[in-house]
Formats: C-alpha cells, structure tokens, sequence
C-alpha cells in the first residue's frame, strides 16, 4: 500500500475528527429527549422500570428456574455474629442466593464505600474490605461475566484510597477489577423521576450495567444523621457540594436513578461518631452485622435502627418512601434473622 | 612557533560557508549521553506524583545542582543531609569543565533539540557573557544576606516549573478534551477506556489539576527559546548563572579544549561552536569557561589539531570575566535589592492567606521559606492535588516562585506528606503522616455573610463532613430560627473550632458557594509575635 501523503493524512484526520463532532452532537441531541435516551435507565433489563415494592423482579432469569421454596423470599435478611463472608454469605442465601440478582455473563459493578483515603478499615470509614470480596466471589461463582468495584471519593486520591481502605488488595485476590473513574467518563444525564435533581453528571459504567449491587458502610453523618445505602448513591455521580442543600430530595432522586438490584449494608463496623470520615478507633463500634435486600429503602430503615432511630427520622428515607422507591414500615416487612456463626 | 598571526577578516566579512554536520565517536556519545539525561529527567517528572517514585531519586537532579544546594546552604546557614551530591558536580566540572552544560543539562539538551545549527545573522557582543557572571555574584552576595529570590533562574528549576505549571496541565487539558469528544463515539468507547486505563493514575491525575500563572511560566519559557534563535545556546552563554558558576570553576579544568599547533583558519569548528567561543581573534582558541564540552570540533577539524587531553593550565582571563568593578556592582545592587524586597516581604506576609505547606517552620516573617526555598518546584509538582501552586507576589517579589497553598484550587491531602519527601533541601521538613497531620498550616474561619446556613435558611455543612480530622474542626450548632417567609426551619449551623483546625482547606475547596468560598484558611502567623 502506497505510503500515505501529508494530505491524505490531515483528510483522515479531518474525517476522524469530524465524525467525533457529530457523534458529539447526535448523543448531545438525543440527551433532550428524556423518555426515549436509554442512558436514564439504570440497567438493560427488560424489567419494569417503576419501583418494585418489595419484589423481587430485577433478574431477567425465568423464577421458575430458582425452585421455590415453601415460604416467600424474605423482604430483608439480617446476619449476625460472624466472620464477614459468613455475614454475607448467609445474608444472600436467605435471600434466594447470588444467582437471583445475577444472570450467567452480567457485567456486575460493585459500589462499596471508599469515599477517603485517609485511614484503613478498622476506623469504619470505608466498607469492609473482606464483604466486598465475598460479594465479587459469590458474583464470579454465580457466572457474572464481569466483577467491578468501583468508587469516586471525595478525600485524598482515588488511588490513593482504593489501596489505603484495603479493599483493592481484596477485591484483587477475589478475582474482582478495581476501575478507576474518570471525568470524561460521567455523563450527563437527566432524571425523569426527579422531584428536585432533574439532572446530574454520572458514572455511564454504572448507569449501564447489568446488575448494580449497592455495598454502602454504616456511618454516622453530620446533614444526614446516618450515611446508608442511599447516600452510598452518591459516589457514582460528581459536583456533589451542591446537592447538599437539599439532601433528602436530591438522594431520593438518585435512588430513583441508578436503582440497585441488590444492596447490602456492611454494619460488621459502624463508626458512631465523627462520621463520614472517622480517624479514631474510639468512634467504631463492632456489630458485627449485615444487612441485604433488595429494596434500598428497607435496607436503610433497618440500618437506622442499629443507630437507634427510627426510619422517619432519615430525611432521605421519607423522601423516597413518598416516592414509591422503598419502603420503610419495618413492622409489616418480613425480616429473616440469621445467626451466622459462634 | 610562528612569527606570524594569520590575518584574519571579520566576522562579517567573511564568505559563510556552510558548516559541517559535527560527527564522530565522541559526539554521538555526548548526544546519547544528552538525550539520556533528558529522558531521565522528564521519567523522574512523571513519576514524581504522590505514590511515584522514591523520593530521594526523585531529586537527585536538584541536588545534583550547585547553584541551588549552595545558594540554599549559605542563605540558610544549614547544610542538609543529601547535600553531598553536590560535591559530584563540583568535582566533574574542575575535571571536564563545563560538561555538566553540553551532556546533562536538560534545559541545554532542549536547546540542542529545538533549535538545530543554522546561519545565525547576528553575533552577540562577546561582552555579554559578562550578564551571567554578574547575575551569578547578585544571587551569591544575596544569598548572603539571606535572599534566594535569584534561583528561580536556575535552568533545572525553570525547566521543572514549566514542565509542571504549563506543559503537563496543558496536555491534560487536551488529552482529556480528546477523550470527552472520542468516548462518545461508539465504536471508540472501550479503546479510549483502555487508554485511559494506561494514562491514568499513572501519568495524569485522575481529576483535572489546575495551576495559575501557567500562561507567564509557559511565556517565560518561550522567550528563552525566541532567544535562542538569536545565538545557540543564548541562555548559557549570557544568561545561565549555574553556567556562569561552572565556567568559573572551569577556568582550570583539567580537560580542556587546546589546539595542537597553530591552525591556518578554515573557522570550520568556528562556525559549529555552539556557543561560539572560539576566538578567530585569539588563534581559535576558545575558553574553557564558555566551552561546553559538546565534542563538535573535536572530530571536525580536518588537520586534526583539536585535542582535549589533560592537562593542567593556568586560568585565562577575558574582559567579559568578572571584574572587580562588576564585583561591586553585584555587591552594591544585591544589598539594595535584599533590602527593598525584605520590607516588601513582610508587608506581604501580612497577606492574610499566606500559607505555607505543612512543616514550614512556624516563623512570623516568613524566614524558613524564603531563605532556604530553591524555588525549584517539586513540591508544587508532587502535590497530588494541585494545592501548592507557585507564587508570583504573593510573598513578595522575594518570594518569587516559592510554593504556596491555595486551598480553592487544591486541598492538603490528609494522607500525603508528598511535598516535605521531595523537597531537596528540607525547607519542608520531610515529616512522618503522622506527624504533618498535626502541623497547622492556617486557620479556617466561615464568612457567615455568604454561608449558607448562616446567610441563607439552607442547608449545606459540607465543610464540616470533609474535614478529616478524628476530632473534627468543625462543629454544628442545631438551631431553630425564622424564615423571612415566616415559617420556622431547622438549621445546622457550622462552627470552627480554632484549636483544633490544621488549615488543610479542604473545606474551603469544596465549599458550594460560587467564587469565594465561604469558609477560607487564613494565614494563622500574621501579626502575632514570635
């Protein structure tokens, strides 16, 4: 093949470039339909997109494959009193197992809590690194094509808190990929069931996989009282300051976005004071407890109640039961105990 | 030896011939040993982001250096340990004279690279060589009277600054712009992952970095290479002050360029010397103060008369050498200037957001960073978020170039003690985490005109879920009050508790309100007395 002239160079060039513009152009368009842009979608499957109350339909799996079993599934399953994999472990199977929330070759994004690099795991800062490689080890043996953990903090580098919070060297060892979150990579996005927050820069990873498992830390926290799954939410979106003067809304609003088919709250450490960012080891408290279900709503309302308070005191839990997201009457949810282990 | 001077025509006068490309051995070697040390150097660039490289190979090149080691050392009155690798560049060039220049200097080799041979129309009075001279004596009797604000000349620290204010940020400007408008073609949308994947976090920062000033750094940097199109290496012939200090050391090195016999003027190794200082007046002889050892006429001269081998000598002395009349004036402009800039100094640490990075010993006038501060900028390019920025008056013209933080543009990351590890002569103190946790670099204080709860019923308390102390710095008052509309809102009003702050700013950085946040570090120094 002829060597290539200067000017057949810059007229390659300039057809790249040109069909990049457009592209830019076309997607930017399509971003001011809101009903029709898949991107708004949280994942790909064909379930409905309206808030499942309670309901298990997030997998595309035929249910009559998962043999059922003599009682329904319960609402939430909460395991105390092991190591964290059997927490985990035994949390799932209560909940009809891994294989429900994860169809053979899904991309799963794992979203676990890393939002600073300033203390490893013993200060309660960050998820418990070991939760999240059960989960990665449990996705991988449910057949998940892909395993990625991801999340965009706001203290130190992401580097940085990926290795510190030890979870990348876990996750590693689980077979699982650390990804790195890059500015280019948050799109924006419109929210179509937003009350307040109609429109936020978001991680397109997460807006397009399959299964998004939900893996926040129980923490104390000055605006929310208590950072739970919901405000977990908020490491897959950027410019997050501003959300601040309208929190309850503005969570309930990404609830409503990213929809996570599975969330498991890691309380084997909570930090009860100090929160989000912790740094003394007299502001952990052991519990030694996991929280999973389906619904993110019931997750946190349990999870106020291990800070002994009641899910209306959460801003953001009201916000979202009003919006059909969840629910938060613990009384009428059925809710599975687990001793995990001695 | 000859009764004869070959007559010589001037310069001008002369027919131009065209100059022979250098070749041989020793040139090729000088090349390679030249792309080497610049490639090294850019390496130890890129990889000097917190969690690169070790610290103490990070800097070997700026404690390679002289001018800055030495300058430092005698304005500060302490020697650092490390400051022994010094000794290998002072040594070399009383062996090899002015390699240092033709070999290792990356700004030299950038010049090189730049700007190959070409006719030159102008030939720069030969007394100019004298401006470096002069600009070496006013940084070392400054240096003496405790001022450093010359080295921001120094060639390592300007290529360093401009590699990190301007050229690096700049290219993470356009390759993030390239990876926006590639990402959102589709069939590009998983190789520009895995690009990214590559360039980050190794090579550029995950989130942008930004750094003021980067025009005027970049502008600087682009007048040297304007002047180089003037005269070859223009910056080391007339300018450089570490090349001034070197070809003073020069003046009797052992290796030096000598010719043979007389030479019957063909001017071939004329027209190649890069910076032109072989005399036609002086029967091509050239001056080891001015020669940089590039090897260029070694092999090119065609009766072969040009040697190198050692020998020992005597210095010669050329009008441009300093005198004792510059001697003076250096003296004389060096006290003034020390002076003026001192009072112009402390006027400005009076600025209320001065701030120093963490370690900066806690001193009322500012001393520790401006007497010992070499103004070489690997703190600032080390500091993972960009919040040691260089200042520009901000200290006073005396301060010209010294690192200081601007939480709105970067925070202190709580994890990192990057700066204080690179620092090559310790004006940071290479401090454990543990211990520049507890360092206070400022004190944060809420505007409560502009913050939200305090000013406008909404709520935010941000800047108190950022900060990263165990015991937080920031505390929140629960408060009821009254709406203007009438109705009652519940409130939590954010409060600084001044003996806990350490001035890290990260509140400051991610403060919500737009332009000036509502909650700063202040300088916590100023107007108190030591």
């Amino acid at each position: 093949m002829a060597k290539p002239t200067r000017r057949d160079f810059l007229r390659m060039g300039a057809a790249a470039a040109g069909s990049a513009a457009v592209a830019r152009v076309l997607t930017a368009c399509g971003a001011q339909v809101p009903p029709a842009v898949p991107t708004a979608a949280p994942t790909a499957t064909p379930a409905p997109t309206e808030a499942a109350i309670g309901r298990a339909t997030t997998a595309p799996v035929d249910t009559a494959t998962v043999a059922p079993t003599a009682a329904p599934l319960p609402d939430l399953a909460v395991a105390r009193n092991g190591t964290p994999e059997e927490l985990v472990r035994r949390a799932i199977a209560a909940l009809g197992g891994m294989s429900t929330f994860v169809p053979k070759g899904s991309n799963v994004i794992i979203k676990p809590n890393i939002c600073v690099a300033y203390h490893t795991y013993e200060y309660a800062a960050t998820t418990n690194p070991w939760v999240v490689a059960t989960l990665v080890r449990m996705c991988l043996e449910a057949g998940a094509g892909s395993v990625k953990v991801m999340d965009f903090g706001f203290g130190g580098t992401q580097e940085a808190a990926y290795a510190i919070s030890g979870i990348q060297e876990q996750v590693q060892a689980a077979g699982g990929e650390m990804v790195p979150m890059p500015m280019f990579k948050f799109v924006r996005t419109q929210i179509p069931a937003a009350v307040e927050q109609k429109e936020v820069f978001a991680f397109e990873d997460a807006l397009k996989t399959d299964v998004l498992i939900n893996v926040p830390i129980a923490k104390v926290h000055g605006l929310c009282r208590l950072t739970l799954g919901m405000k977990n939410l908020m490491g897959l979106v950027r410019d997050r300051p501003v959300l601040h003067a309208s929190i309850s809304q503005n969570l309930a609003d990404l609830a409503s976005l990213f929809k996570p088919q599975l969330t498991v709250l890691d309380a084997v450490r909570t930090l009860v004071s100090n929160g989000p960012t912790g740094g003394s080891l007299d502001d952990v408290k052991v519990l030694n407890t996991v929280v999973a279900s389906r619904d993110l709503v019931a997750a946190d309302s349990f999870g106020a109640t291990l800070f002994g308070l009641q899910p209306d005191k959460l801003g953001y839990v009201k916000a979202a039961t009003a919006m059909g997201l969840g629910r938060s009457d613990l009384q009428n949810l059925k809710i599975e105990e687990i001793q995990a282990g001695g | 030896m000859s009764t004869e001077t070959p007559v010589v025509p001037a310069k001008s006068a002369r027919p131009r011939r065209r100059p022979l490309r250098a070749g041989g051995a020793w040139v090729n070697a000088r090349k390679a040993v030249q792309y080497s040390g610049l490639i090294a150097f850019v390496a130890l660039f890129l990889w000097s982001r917190q969690g690169g490289w070790a610290a103490g190979v990070i800097n070997i090149p700026m404690r390679l250096d002289p001018l800055l080691v030495l300058l430092s050392a005698i304005a500060s009155r302490t020697l650092v340990a490390g400051s022994a690798l010094v000794l290998v560049t002072l040594i070399g060039t009383l062996i090899v004279g002015r390699a240092w220049c033709g070999w290792l200097c990356p700004l030299g080799t950038v010049f090189d690279l730049l700007s190959p041979q070409r006719k030159r129309h102008l030939s720069p009075p030969e007394s100019w060589r004298g401006v470096k001279y002069v600009v070496l004596l006013t940084a070392l009797v400054a240096a003496l009277l405790g001022n450093l604000t010359l080295l921001f000349l120094d060639p390592l620290a300007i290529l360093l600054r401009t590699l990190t204010v301007s050229v690096w940020s700049a290219a993470n400007q356009a390759i993030t712009a390239a990876e926006g408008a590639l990402y959102a073609v589709p069939f590009l949308a998983q190789p520009i992952s895995t690009l990214d994947t590559w360039l980050r976090p190794a090579l550029l920062p995950m989130t942008p970095v930004y750094y003021r000033d980067a025009l005027l750094v970049a502008a600087f940097f682009v007048g040297l290479l304007l002047l180089d199109r003037l005269a070859p290496r223009f910056w080391c012939r007339y300018l450089c002050p570490l090349g001034g200090m070197l070809g003073l050391l020069s003046k009797t090195a052992l290796f030096q360029r000598r010719l043979k016999e007389e030479c019957k003027g063909c001017t071939l190794c004329t027209d190649l010397c890069p910076t032109g200082t072989i005399d036609p007046a002086k029967g091509y002889a050239s001056d080891p103060g001015e020669c940089t050892m590039c090897l260029d006429c070694l092999e090119s001269c065609p009766r072969g008369l040009t040697t190198f081998a050692p020998a020992l000598s005597r210095p010669k002395w050329n009008e441009y050498d300093p005198s004792r009349r510059q001697a003076l004036l250096a003296l004389g402009s060096a006290a003034a200037a020390v002076a003026l800039f001192r009072s112009d100094a402390l006027s400005a640490r009076l600025s209320p957001t001065l701030l120093r990075p963490p370690g900066v010993p806690d001193v009322n006038d500012d001393l520790a960073a401006l007497t010992r501060c070499t103004r070489c900028s690997e703190c600032i390019r080390a500091c993972p978020t960009g919040g040691l920025q260089p200042a520009v008056l901000d200290a006073g013209v005396e301060g010209l170039g010294s690192p200081i933080l601007m939480p709105r543009l970067g925070y202190c990351d709580y994890s990192c003690n990057a700066c204080g590890q690179v620092c090559p002569v310790q004006a940071i103190p290479p401090l454990s985490l543990d211990e520049k946790r507890t360092r206070v670099i400022g004190l944060a204080s809420i505007d409560r005109s502009r913050c939200l709860p305090w000013s406008s019923y909404t709520p935010c308390i941000v800047c108190e879920e950022m900060c990263p102390l165990p015991a937080k710095a920031i505390q929140l008052e629960e408060a009821r009050v009254w709406a203007p509309d009438g109705t009652q809102v519940d409130l939590q009003l954010p409060h600084v508790l001044r003996e806990r702050c350490i001035g890290c700013g990260i509140c400051e950085y991610k403060c919500p309100v737009n332009g000036q946040a509502a909650i700063r570090v202040y300088n916590s120094r100023a107007g108190q007395q030591v």
